[in-house]
Protein backbone atom coordinates (compact mmCIF):
# COMPACT_ATOMS: atom_id res chain seq x y z
CA UNK A 1 0.00 0.00 0.00
CA UNK A 2 1.73 2.83 -0.76
CA UNK A 3 0.09 6.84 -1.21
CA UNK A 4 1.71 9.63 -2.80
CA UNK A 5 1.36 13.03 -4.06
CA UNK A 6 0.76 12.61 -8.28
CA UNK A 7 2.42 14.64 -10.41
CA UNK A 8 0.37 14.42 -13.43
CA UNK A 9 -1.03 17.09 -14.69
CA UNK A 10 -4.64 17.41 -15.49
CA UNK A 11 -6.01 20.32 -17.14
CA UNK A 12 -7.90 22.08 -14.48
CA UNK A 13 -8.01 19.81 -11.83
CA UNK A 14 -5.61 20.17 -9.53
CA UNK A 15 -4.09 16.62 -8.29
CA UNK A 16 -4.27 15.65 -4.75
CA UNK A 17 -3.09 12.71 -4.15
CA UNK A 18 -2.48 8.59 -5.97
CA UNK A 19 -3.07 5.53 -4.07
CA UNK A 20 -2.30 2.59 -5.46
CA UNK A 21 -2.32 -1.36 -3.98
CA UNK A 22 -2.55 -4.77 -5.21
CA UNK A 23 -5.21 -6.57 -6.37
CA UNK A 24 -4.50 -9.17 -4.65
CA UNK A 25 -3.88 -7.49 -1.40
CA UNK A 26 -6.93 -5.37 -1.71
CA UNK A 27 -9.38 -8.20 -2.24
CA UNK A 28 -7.84 -10.21 1.11
CA UNK A 29 -10.24 -8.17 3.13
CA UNK A 30 -13.64 -6.37 2.10
CA UNK A 31 -12.60 -3.75 5.39
CA UNK A 32 -9.89 -2.21 2.88
CA UNK A 33 -13.31 -0.62 1.01
CA UNK A 34 -14.01 1.03 4.95
CA UNK A 35 -10.83 2.05 5.87
CA UNK A 36 -9.15 3.56 2.55
CA UNK A 37 -12.02 5.25 1.95
CA UNK A 38 -12.33 6.81 5.07
CA UNK A 39 -9.05 7.72 5.68
CA UNK A 40 -8.22 9.24 1.89
CA UNK A 41 -11.19 11.15 2.58
CA UNK A 42 -10.80 12.65 5.49
CA UNK A 43 -6.70 13.72 3.67
CA UNK A 44 -8.52 15.61 0.99
CA UNK A 45 -10.90 16.98 3.09
CA UNK A 46 -9.05 18.85 5.84
CA UNK A 47 -9.30 22.58 3.70
CA UNK A 48 -12.30 21.97 2.68
CA UNK A 49 -15.38 24.65 4.38
CA UNK A 50 -16.68 22.08 6.20
CA UNK A 51 -14.14 19.41 6.86
CA UNK A 52 -15.64 16.77 8.91
CA UNK A 53 -19.35 17.28 6.78
CA UNK A 54 -17.36 16.80 3.60
CA UNK A 55 -15.11 13.88 4.54
CA UNK A 56 -17.94 11.78 5.76
CA UNK A 57 -19.96 12.92 2.67
CA UNK A 58 -17.05 11.82 0.15
CA UNK A 59 -16.02 8.30 2.00
CA UNK A 60 -19.75 7.64 1.09
CA UNK A 61 -19.44 8.22 -2.30
CA UNK A 62 -15.59 6.74 -2.65
CA UNK A 63 -16.56 3.78 -0.33
CA UNK A 64 -18.89 2.69 -3.31
CA UNK A 65 -16.55 3.09 -6.08
CA UNK A 66 -14.19 0.67 -3.78
CA UNK A 67 -17.09 -1.25 -3.10
CA UNK A 68 -17.73 -2.25 -7.16
CA UNK A 69 -14.10 -2.89 -7.48
CA UNK A 70 -14.32 -5.19 -5.23
CA UNK A 71 -16.67 -6.53 -6.33
CA UNK A 72 -15.98 -7.01 -10.22
CA UNK A 73 -12.31 -6.45 -10.12
CA UNK A 74 -9.41 -9.83 -10.59
CA UNK A 75 -6.20 -10.65 -8.52
CA UNK A 76 -3.86 -9.41 -11.43
CA UNK A 77 -2.69 -6.26 -11.27
CA UNK A 78 -2.83 -2.99 -9.18
CA UNK A 79 -6.00 -0.87 -7.94
CA UNK A 80 -5.04 2.47 -8.85
CA UNK A 81 -6.62 5.48 -7.33
CA UNK A 82 -5.99 9.59 -7.78
CA UNK A 83 -8.16 12.49 -6.56
CA UNK A 84 -8.21 15.55 -8.27
CA UNK A 85 -10.01 19.07 -7.25
CA UNK A 86 -11.20 22.06 -9.27
CA UNK A 87 -13.64 24.35 -7.38
CA UNK A 88 -15.84 22.96 -5.44
CA UNK A 89 -15.61 19.54 -7.11
CA UNK A 90 -13.99 16.25 -6.18
CA UNK A 91 -12.42 13.92 -9.34
CA UNK A 92 -11.82 10.18 -8.67
CA UNK A 93 -10.30 8.08 -10.87
CA UNK A 94 -10.72 4.88 -10.09
CA UNK A 95 -8.46 2.23 -11.83
CA UNK A 96 -8.82 -1.75 -11.54
CA UNK A 97 -8.26 -5.20 -13.76
CA UNK A 98 -11.40 -6.35 -13.99
CA UNK A 99 -12.48 -9.76 -16.17
CA UNK A 100 -12.57 -9.83 -19.98
CA UNK A 101 -15.93 -9.07 -21.26
CA UNK A 102 -16.86 -6.76 -18.09
CA UNK A 103 -15.82 -3.38 -20.07
CA UNK A 104 -19.23 -3.85 -21.81
CA UNK A 105 -20.95 -4.22 -18.86
CA UNK A 106 -19.39 -1.23 -17.63
CA UNK A 107 -19.51 1.21 -20.74
CA UNK A 108 -22.78 0.17 -20.20
CA UNK A 109 -23.61 1.17 -16.28
CA UNK A 110 -21.76 4.04 -16.97
CA UNK A 111 -23.54 5.37 -19.92
CA UNK A 112 -26.96 4.78 -18.18
CA UNK A 113 -25.95 7.37 -15.22
CA UNK A 114 -26.42 9.92 -17.98
CA UNK A 115 -29.96 9.46 -19.37
CA UNK A 116 -32.34 11.64 -18.72
CA UNK A 117 -34.27 8.36 -17.22
CA UNK A 118 -32.01 7.98 -14.45
CA UNK A 119 -33.83 8.78 -11.32
CA UNK A 120 -36.39 6.45 -12.51
CA UNK A 121 -34.15 3.47 -13.12
CA UNK A 122 -32.78 4.16 -9.63
CA UNK A 123 -35.81 4.39 -7.69
CA UNK A 124 -37.01 1.44 -9.71
CA UNK A 125 -33.57 -0.82 -8.73
CA UNK A 126 -34.54 0.54 -5.17
CA UNK A 127 -37.86 -0.84 -5.36
CA UNK A 128 -37.55 -3.63 -6.45
CA UNK A 129 -33.95 -5.45 -6.05
CA UNK A 130 -33.16 -7.34 -2.74
CA UNK A 131 -29.46 -6.42 -3.31
CA UNK A 132 -27.99 -3.31 -5.13
CA UNK A 133 -26.63 -3.91 -8.58
CA UNK A 134 -22.96 -2.51 -9.09
CA UNK A 135 -25.16 -0.98 -11.90
CA UNK A 136 -27.96 0.63 -9.13
CA UNK A 137 -24.56 1.69 -7.23
CA UNK A 138 -23.43 3.73 -10.19
CA UNK A 139 -26.46 4.86 -10.56
CA UNK A 140 -27.00 5.40 -6.87
CA UNK A 141 -24.04 7.90 -7.04
CA UNK A 142 -25.64 10.00 -10.28
CA UNK A 143 -28.50 10.58 -8.48
CA UNK A 144 -27.49 11.11 -4.66
CA UNK A 145 -24.14 12.36 -5.08
CA UNK A 146 -25.06 14.45 -8.44
CA UNK A 147 -21.84 12.90 -9.67
CA UNK A 148 -21.16 12.55 -13.47
CA UNK A 149 -19.45 9.38 -14.73
CA UNK A 150 -17.18 8.13 -17.24
CA UNK A 151 -15.21 5.12 -18.07
CA UNK A 152 -12.03 5.12 -19.79
CA UNK A 153 -10.88 1.40 -21.12
CA UNK A 154 -7.04 2.32 -22.76
CA UNK A 155 -5.96 0.26 -20.22
CA UNK A 156 -7.51 -2.74 -20.97
CA UNK A 157 -7.78 -5.48 -19.60
CA UNK A 158 -7.91 -2.89 -16.41
CA UNK A 159 -10.49 -0.30 -16.37
CA UNK A 160 -11.01 3.38 -15.41
CA UNK A 161 -13.66 5.08 -13.32
CA UNK A 162 -13.91 8.75 -14.14
CA UNK A 163 -16.14 9.95 -11.23
CA UNK A 164 -16.49 14.31 -10.23
CA UNK A 165 -18.24 14.60 -7.33
CA UNK A 166 -19.36 18.17 -6.49
CA UNK A 167 -20.01 17.35 -2.92
CA UNK A 168 -18.29 20.81 -1.43
CA UNK A 169 -21.43 22.94 -2.76
CA UNK A 170 -23.63 19.79 -1.31
CA UNK A 171 -22.21 20.14 1.94
CA UNK A 172 -21.75 23.85 2.64
CA UNK B 1 -30.10 -3.89 21.71
CA UNK B 2 -27.90 -5.61 19.25
CA UNK B 3 -24.44 -3.86 19.21
CA UNK B 4 -22.17 -5.48 16.22
CA UNK B 5 -18.67 -7.08 16.55
CA UNK B 6 -15.32 -5.07 15.35
CA UNK B 7 -16.11 -5.62 11.84
CA UNK B 8 -19.25 -3.68 11.63
CA UNK B 9 -19.63 -0.43 14.32
CA UNK B 10 -23.30 -0.30 14.38
CA UNK B 11 -25.89 -0.27 16.91
CA UNK B 12 -29.28 -0.99 16.66
CA UNK B 13 -31.96 -0.48 19.15
CA UNK B 14 -36.04 -0.52 19.28
CA UNK B 15 -38.12 1.34 21.91
CA UNK B 16 -41.11 -0.19 22.09
CA UNK B 17 -42.42 2.68 24.14
CA UNK B 18 -42.10 5.32 21.92
CA UNK B 19 -42.58 3.21 18.80
CA UNK B 20 -38.55 4.32 17.47
CA UNK B 21 -36.30 2.04 15.99
CA UNK B 22 -33.01 3.28 15.49
CA UNK B 23 -29.72 2.63 13.58
CA UNK B 24 -26.75 4.06 14.24
CA UNK B 25 -22.75 4.07 13.35
CA UNK B 26 -20.94 2.67 10.23
CA UNK B 27 -22.91 -0.37 8.56
CA UNK B 28 -20.40 -1.41 5.71
CA UNK B 29 -21.01 -5.12 5.26
CA UNK B 30 -20.13 -7.32 2.54
CA UNK B 31 -23.16 -9.41 2.37
CA UNK B 32 -26.88 -9.01 3.76
CA UNK B 33 -26.00 -12.21 5.91
CA UNK B 34 -23.77 -9.95 8.10
CA UNK B 35 -26.47 -7.92 8.85
CA UNK B 36 -29.31 -10.49 9.25
CA UNK B 37 -29.56 -10.27 12.61
CA UNK B 38 -30.16 -6.28 12.92
CA UNK B 39 -32.65 -6.89 9.24
CA UNK B 40 -34.96 -9.24 11.21
CA UNK B 41 -34.89 -6.99 14.73
CA UNK B 42 -36.57 -4.18 12.11
CA UNK B 43 -39.33 -7.16 11.05
CA UNK B 44 -39.68 -7.77 15.01
CA UNK B 45 -40.58 -3.68 15.46
CA UNK B 46 -42.67 -3.46 12.47
CA UNK B 47 -44.57 -6.67 13.74
CA UNK B 48 -45.01 -4.64 17.53
CA UNK B 49 -46.19 -1.23 16.54
CA UNK B 50 -49.83 -0.18 15.58
CA UNK B 51 -49.57 2.77 13.78
CA UNK B 52 -46.45 4.58 13.52
CA UNK B 53 -43.05 3.59 13.35
CA UNK B 54 -40.13 6.31 13.46
CA UNK B 55 -37.24 4.74 11.97
CA UNK B 56 -34.21 7.07 13.40
CA UNK B 57 -31.09 7.26 11.59
CA UNK B 58 -29.44 10.43 12.84
CA UNK B 59 -26.64 8.90 13.90
CA UNK B 60 -26.28 6.53 11.23
CA UNK B 61 -22.84 8.20 9.82
CA UNK B 62 -22.01 5.52 7.62
CA UNK B 63 -24.42 3.31 5.56
CA UNK B 64 -23.38 1.56 2.22
CA UNK B 65 -25.96 0.26 -0.87
CA UNK B 66 -25.59 -2.94 0.50
CA UNK B 67 -27.30 -2.26 4.26
CA UNK B 68 -29.42 0.23 2.72
CA UNK B 69 -31.30 -1.04 0.19
CA UNK B 70 -31.44 -4.74 2.86
CA UNK B 71 -33.09 -2.37 5.79
CA UNK B 72 -35.60 -0.75 2.96
CA UNK B 73 -36.62 -3.86 1.25
CA UNK B 74 -38.05 -4.61 4.79
CA UNK B 75 -39.99 -1.26 5.38
CA UNK B 76 -41.28 -1.54 1.57
CA UNK B 77 -43.04 -4.92 2.36
CA UNK B 78 -44.34 -3.97 5.36
CA UNK B 79 -45.94 -1.15 3.69
CA UNK B 80 -47.45 -3.17 1.29
CA UNK B 81 -48.68 -6.01 3.66
CA UNK B 82 -49.84 -3.33 6.27
CA UNK B 83 -52.08 -0.23 5.21
CA UNK B 84 -51.97 0.55 8.72
CA UNK B 85 -48.32 1.00 8.93
CA UNK B 86 -46.72 4.48 8.67
CA UNK B 87 -42.74 4.81 8.39
CA UNK B 88 -41.56 7.95 9.92
CA UNK B 89 -37.47 7.98 8.84
CA UNK B 90 -35.63 10.38 10.84
CA UNK B 91 -32.59 12.01 9.04
CA UNK B 92 -30.03 14.52 9.94
CA UNK B 93 -29.15 17.72 8.35
CA UNK B 94 -25.81 17.26 9.78
CA UNK B 95 -25.33 13.95 8.07
CA UNK B 96 -25.85 14.90 3.80
CA UNK B 97 -26.11 11.99 2.66
CA UNK B 98 -28.60 10.10 4.62
CA UNK B 99 -31.33 12.77 3.75
CA UNK B 100 -30.48 11.99 -0.17
CA UNK B 101 -30.82 8.52 0.12
CA UNK B 102 -34.08 8.31 2.08
CA UNK B 103 -35.87 11.17 0.77
CA UNK B 104 -36.68 8.98 -2.36
CA UNK B 105 -38.83 6.21 -0.06
CA UNK B 106 -41.06 9.07 0.16
CA UNK B 107 -41.62 9.13 -3.62
CA UNK B 108 -41.55 4.76 -3.74
CA UNK B 109 -44.11 4.48 -0.96
CA UNK B 110 -46.75 7.10 0.11
CA UNK B 111 -47.22 5.62 3.49
CA UNK B 112 -43.67 6.24 4.41
CA UNK B 113 -42.53 10.20 4.78
CA UNK B 114 -39.19 11.35 6.00
CA UNK B 115 -38.29 14.06 7.94
CA UNK B 116 -35.09 16.13 8.37
CA UNK B 117 -33.78 16.83 11.94
CA UNK B 118 -32.32 20.24 11.51
CA UNK B 119 -33.37 23.04 13.91
CA UNK B 120 -33.92 22.79 17.82
CA UNK B 121 -31.53 21.20 18.68
CA UNK B 122 -32.46 22.29 22.30
CA UNK B 123 -35.21 24.05 23.37
CA UNK B 124 -33.78 27.63 23.94
CA UNK B 125 -32.04 27.65 20.94
CA UNK B 126 -33.85 30.12 19.16
CA UNK B 127 -32.76 32.86 21.66
CA UNK B 128 -29.27 31.58 22.09
CA UNK B 129 -28.61 32.12 17.88
CA UNK B 130 -30.23 35.28 17.34
CA UNK B 131 -27.53 36.89 15.57
CA UNK B 132 -28.30 40.18 16.69
CA UNK B 133 -26.14 38.78 20.08
CA UNK B 134 -23.16 38.30 17.91
CA UNK B 135 -21.36 41.73 19.61
CA UNK B 136 -22.20 40.49 22.59
CA UNK B 137 -21.04 37.21 22.28
CA UNK B 138 -17.64 38.79 21.08
CA UNK B 139 -17.53 40.68 24.23
CA UNK B 140 -18.19 38.08 26.75
CA UNK B 141 -15.41 36.14 25.25
CA UNK B 142 -12.88 39.55 25.43
CA UNK B 143 -13.75 39.76 28.59
CA UNK B 144 -13.95 35.69 30.22
CA UNK B 145 -9.97 34.74 27.91
CA UNK B 146 -8.45 37.63 29.98
CA UNK B 147 -9.03 34.82 32.85
CA UNK B 148 -8.97 31.98 31.11
CA UNK B 149 -5.24 31.98 29.10
CA UNK B 150 -4.31 31.77 32.34
CA UNK B 151 -6.81 29.13 33.62
CA UNK B 152 -6.71 26.78 30.57
CA UNK B 153 -2.88 25.45 31.06
CA UNK B 154 -3.94 23.76 34.24
CA UNK B 155 -6.74 21.88 33.02
CA UNK B 156 -4.34 20.91 29.47
CA UNK B 157 -4.04 23.27 27.07
CA UNK B 158 -0.88 23.45 25.66
CA UNK B 159 0.86 23.26 21.78
CA UNK B 160 1.38 21.11 19.80
CA UNK B 161 -2.33 19.24 21.04
CA UNK B 162 -5.47 17.85 18.41
CA UNK B 163 -8.01 20.14 20.10
CA UNK B 164 -12.23 20.35 19.41
CA UNK B 165 -13.95 23.21 20.45
CA UNK B 166 -17.91 21.69 20.93
CA UNK B 167 -20.47 24.65 20.49
CA UNK B 168 -17.54 26.95 19.50
CA UNK B 169 -20.39 29.80 18.67
CA UNK B 170 -19.02 32.45 16.42
CA UNK B 171 -15.53 30.73 17.24
CA UNK B 172 -13.27 33.36 18.48
CA UNK B 173 -12.34 31.27 21.64
CA UNK B 174 -11.24 28.90 19.06
CA UNK B 175 -9.13 31.73 17.11
CA UNK B 176 -7.94 32.96 20.67
CA UNK B 177 -6.69 29.43 21.43
CA UNK B 178 -4.85 28.91 18.14
CA UNK B 179 -3.28 32.44 18.66
CA UNK B 180 -1.98 31.67 22.47
CA UNK B 181 -1.48 27.84 22.56
CA UNK B 182 -0.68 26.92 19.38
CA UNK B 183 -2.31 23.80 18.97
CA UNK B 184 -1.53 21.02 16.26
CA UNK B 185 -5.51 20.96 15.02
CA UNK B 186 -8.30 22.78 16.10
CA UNK B 187 -11.76 21.62 15.29
CA UNK B 188 -14.65 24.23 15.64
CA UNK B 189 -17.98 22.47 15.80
CA UNK B 190 -21.66 24.57 16.50
CA UNK B 191 -24.91 23.79 15.46
CA UNK B 192 -25.72 27.41 13.98
CA UNK B 193 -25.08 28.02 10.24
CA UNK B 194 -25.12 31.82 10.74
CA UNK B 195 -22.60 31.61 13.89
CA UNK B 196 -20.37 29.57 11.46
CA UNK B 197 -20.25 31.86 8.64
CA UNK B 198 -19.23 34.67 10.94
CA UNK B 199 -17.08 32.40 12.54
CA UNK B 200 -15.44 31.42 8.89
CA UNK B 201 -15.51 34.88 7.58
CA UNK B 202 -13.50 36.50 10.36
CA UNK B 203 -11.10 33.66 10.33
CA UNK B 204 -10.81 34.63 6.36
CA UNK B 205 -10.62 38.96 7.51
CA UNK B 206 -7.60 37.97 9.82
CA UNK B 207 -6.01 35.21 7.71
CA UNK B 208 -6.49 32.52 10.34
CA UNK B 209 -5.99 29.14 8.56
CA UNK B 210 -6.33 25.82 10.45
CA UNK B 211 -9.55 25.90 12.16
CA UNK B 212 -12.04 23.26 11.12
CA UNK B 213 -15.22 25.03 11.39
CA UNK B 214 -17.81 22.25 11.10
CA UNK B 215 -21.93 22.45 11.78
CA UNK B 216 -22.83 19.63 13.74
CA UNK B 217 -25.09 18.35 17.01
CA UNK B 218 -22.83 18.17 20.10
CA UNK B 219 -25.19 15.48 21.77
CA UNK B 220 -24.71 13.35 18.05
CA UNK B 221 -21.43 14.02 16.48
CA UNK B 222 -19.57 13.08 13.42
CA UNK B 223 -16.29 13.20 15.09
CA UNK B 224 -14.79 10.36 15.53
CA UNK B 225 -13.93 8.29 19.10
CA UNK B 226 -10.39 9.16 20.95
CA UNK B 227 -9.69 11.54 18.80
CA UNK B 228 -8.27 14.57 20.68
CA UNK B 229 -6.03 15.68 23.35
CA UNK B 230 -8.20 18.49 24.38
CA UNK B 231 -12.19 19.12 24.09
CA UNK B 232 -13.26 22.28 24.90
CA UNK B 233 -17.30 23.08 25.40
CA UNK B 234 -17.53 26.58 27.28
CA UNK B 235 -21.17 27.95 28.59
CA UNK B 236 -22.95 25.66 27.06
CA UNK B 237 -24.03 22.25 28.99
CA UNK B 238 -25.68 25.71 30.88
CA UNK B 239 -28.21 26.01 27.96
CA UNK B 240 -28.94 22.69 26.98
CA UNK B 241 -31.99 20.28 28.57
CA UNK B 242 -29.94 17.05 28.49
CA UNK B 243 -26.17 18.10 29.68
CA UNK B 244 -25.09 14.42 30.62
CA UNK B 245 -25.92 13.52 27.02
CA UNK B 246 -23.65 16.58 25.84
CA UNK B 247 -20.90 14.85 28.02
CA UNK B 248 -21.01 11.92 26.70
CA UNK B 249 -19.90 12.64 23.43
CA UNK B 250 -17.30 14.77 24.95
CA UNK B 251 -16.27 12.04 26.84
CA UNK B 252 -16.36 9.92 23.40
CA UNK B 253 -14.16 11.99 21.09
CA UNK B 254 -11.18 12.74 24.14
CA UNK B 255 -8.48 10.73 24.40
CA UNK B 256 -7.63 8.56 26.95
CA UNK B 257 -5.77 10.51 29.14
CA UNK B 258 -7.09 14.05 27.56
CA UNK B 259 -9.07 16.31 28.93
CA UNK B 260 -12.69 17.80 28.70
CA UNK B 261 -12.47 21.51 29.71
CA UNK B 262 -16.27 23.10 30.61
CA UNK B 263 -16.88 26.17 31.86
CA UNK B 264 -20.59 27.12 33.06
CA UNK B 265 -22.17 29.94 35.41
CA UNK B 266 -23.78 30.35 38.41
CA UNK B 267 -26.20 33.49 37.16
CA UNK B 268 -27.55 33.81 40.62
CA UNK B 269 -24.27 34.93 42.30
CA UNK B 270 -24.03 37.84 39.65
CA UNK B 271 -23.76 40.38 41.76
CA UNK B 272 -22.88 44.58 42.10
CA UNK B 273 -22.66 47.13 44.72
CA UNK B 274 -24.53 49.70 44.85
CA UNK B 275 -28.08 48.56 44.33
CA UNK B 276 -26.87 44.66 45.38
CA UNK B 277 -30.76 44.14 45.90
CA UNK B 278 -32.13 45.02 42.98
CA UNK B 279 -29.35 42.96 40.99
CA UNK B 280 -30.09 39.93 43.58
CA UNK B 281 -33.60 39.51 42.94
CA UNK B 282 -33.37 39.89 38.79
CA UNK B 283 -30.74 37.04 38.75
CA UNK B 284 -32.75 34.84 40.80
CA UNK B 285 -35.26 35.43 39.00
CA UNK B 286 -33.40 35.24 36.14
CA UNK B 287 -32.46 31.36 36.93
CA UNK B 288 -36.01 30.66 37.46
CA UNK B 289 -36.97 32.08 33.86
CA UNK B 290 -34.45 30.00 32.46
CA UNK B 291 -35.42 26.89 33.84
CA UNK B 292 -39.10 27.45 32.30
CA UNK B 293 -36.98 26.89 28.96
CA UNK B 294 -34.98 23.46 30.15
CA UNK B 295 -31.56 25.47 31.01
CA UNK B 296 -29.84 25.21 34.17
CA UNK B 297 -27.73 28.54 34.72
CA UNK B 298 -26.82 27.14 38.02
CA UNK B 299 -24.72 24.71 36.65
CA UNK B 300 -21.44 25.50 37.63
CA UNK B 301 -21.06 24.42 40.83
CA UNK B 302 -22.11 21.41 39.85
CA UNK B 303 -19.24 20.46 37.18
CA UNK B 304 -17.69 18.09 39.52
CA UNK B 305 -21.07 16.07 39.79
CA UNK B 306 -21.55 16.34 35.97
CA UNK B 307 -17.63 14.99 35.08
CA UNK B 308 -17.51 12.81 37.48
CA UNK B 309 -20.86 10.71 36.67
CA UNK B 310 -19.67 11.15 32.93
CA UNK B 311 -16.72 8.70 34.04
CA UNK B 312 -14.17 11.10 33.91
CA UNK B 313 -11.38 11.28 37.06
CA UNK B 314 -8.70 13.76 38.46
CA UNK B 315 -11.50 15.88 38.34
CA UNK B 316 -9.86 19.75 38.35
CA UNK B 317 -12.56 22.82 39.18
CA UNK B 318 -11.50 26.53 40.08
CA UNK B 319 -13.95 29.52 39.70
CA UNK B 320 -13.11 33.10 38.80
CA UNK B 321 -14.74 36.51 38.44
CA UNK B 322 -15.48 38.25 35.27
CA UNK B 323 -15.70 42.20 37.03
CA UNK B 324 -15.59 45.22 35.71
CA UNK B 325 -12.39 46.16 36.65
CA UNK B 326 -10.93 43.93 34.49
CA UNK B 327 -10.91 46.15 31.56
CA UNK B 328 -13.24 48.73 30.45
CA UNK B 329 -16.30 48.74 31.87
CA UNK B 330 -18.54 49.94 29.20
CA UNK B 331 -17.53 45.95 28.12
CA UNK B 332 -19.10 44.69 31.38
CA UNK B 333 -21.94 47.58 30.38
CA UNK B 334 -22.38 46.20 26.96
CA UNK B 335 -22.67 43.18 27.67
CA UNK B 336 -25.17 43.47 30.47
CA UNK B 337 -27.42 45.73 28.62
CA UNK B 338 -27.25 42.51 25.89
CA UNK B 339 -28.55 40.14 28.35
CA UNK B 340 -31.20 42.74 29.24
CA UNK B 341 -32.88 42.58 26.27
CA UNK B 342 -32.30 39.21 25.37
CA UNK B 343 -33.71 37.92 28.67
CA UNK B 344 -36.46 40.25 28.38
CA UNK B 345 -37.70 38.39 25.27
CA UNK B 346 -37.69 35.37 27.13
CA UNK B 347 -39.81 36.38 29.70
CA UNK B 348 -42.58 38.09 27.26
CA UNK B 349 -42.30 34.87 25.45
CA UNK B 350 -42.90 32.70 29.24
CA UNK B 351 -46.09 35.06 29.85
CA UNK B 352 -44.62 37.21 32.60
CA UNK B 353 -46.61 40.46 33.40
CA UNK B 354 -45.42 43.93 32.41
CA UNK B 355 -44.74 44.52 35.83
CA UNK B 356 -42.15 41.96 36.81
CA UNK B 357 -40.56 42.20 33.37
CA UNK B 358 -40.03 46.34 34.44
CA UNK B 359 -38.71 45.05 37.66
CA UNK B 360 -36.69 42.52 35.86
CA UNK B 361 -35.23 44.84 33.36
CA UNK B 362 -34.32 47.19 36.04
CA UNK B 363 -31.95 44.69 38.18
CA UNK B 364 -29.97 44.47 34.61
CA UNK B 365 -30.20 48.32 34.63
CA UNK B 366 -28.89 48.45 38.07
CA UNK B 367 -25.93 46.12 37.29
CA UNK B 368 -24.80 48.47 34.19
CA UNK B 369 -25.57 51.29 37.10
CA UNK B 370 -22.70 49.46 39.27
CA UNK B 371 -20.77 48.62 36.39
CA UNK B 372 -20.19 52.35 35.65
CA UNK B 373 -20.14 53.47 39.04
CA UNK B 374 -16.76 55.17 39.73
CA UNK B 375 -16.72 53.75 42.92
CA UNK B 376 -18.90 50.33 41.83
CA UNK B 377 -18.40 46.77 41.41
CA UNK B 378 -20.26 44.72 39.45
CA UNK B 379 -19.49 40.71 38.83
CA UNK B 380 -20.13 37.71 36.75
CA UNK B 381 -18.82 34.31 38.02
CA UNK B 382 -18.08 31.96 36.43
CA UNK B 383 -16.58 27.57 37.29
CA UNK B 384 -14.15 26.12 34.74
CA UNK B 385 -13.95 22.44 35.41
CA UNK B 386 -12.06 19.59 33.64
CA UNK B 387 -12.14 15.48 33.50
CA UNK B 388 -9.25 13.11 32.33
CA UNK B 389 -10.84 10.17 30.46
CA UNK B 390 -9.30 7.20 32.33
CA UNK B 391 -6.55 5.38 30.42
Amino acid sequence: MGASVNETTETAFEPLLQFDMEMEIFLSDWQHCDHVSSYLARMISHNRTDPVRHSNFFSSALNELLEVSFRGGTTDGKIGLSIYRQGGTERVQLSFPCPPGQARFYREAVSKTRESDAQARYLDAISNDLAPSRESVLLDLAVNYDARLRLDEREAPAITLIVDLPLEGMVS
Amino acid sequence: MITAGLTQRFKVAFDPNSQIFSLAGTIRPRSIDEIAESIHALREAIDAVRGVLYIDVKRLIQMNNTAFQAFIRVALDACRERSDLRLIIITSSVVGWTTRMFRHLSTIEPQISVEVYDSMFYPGQSFVEDTSFIPILRAQTKMTWRHERTILPRHGMRPGIAMADICCGIGDFAVLAQKEFQPARIVALDHSRASLAYARTVAADFGVTGIEYTFGDASEMLLEDNQFDFVTCRHSLQIFNQPELLLKELYRIVKPGGRVYITNEKNSHCLGEPRAQSIQWTYNELARLLSHFEMDVELGPKSRRYLADAGFDDILVESFMVTNLDGDPQDFADVIAGWEKMFAAMATRHGETPEFIDRFRQGFRDHIFAALHPKGYAGWPIWAASGRKPL
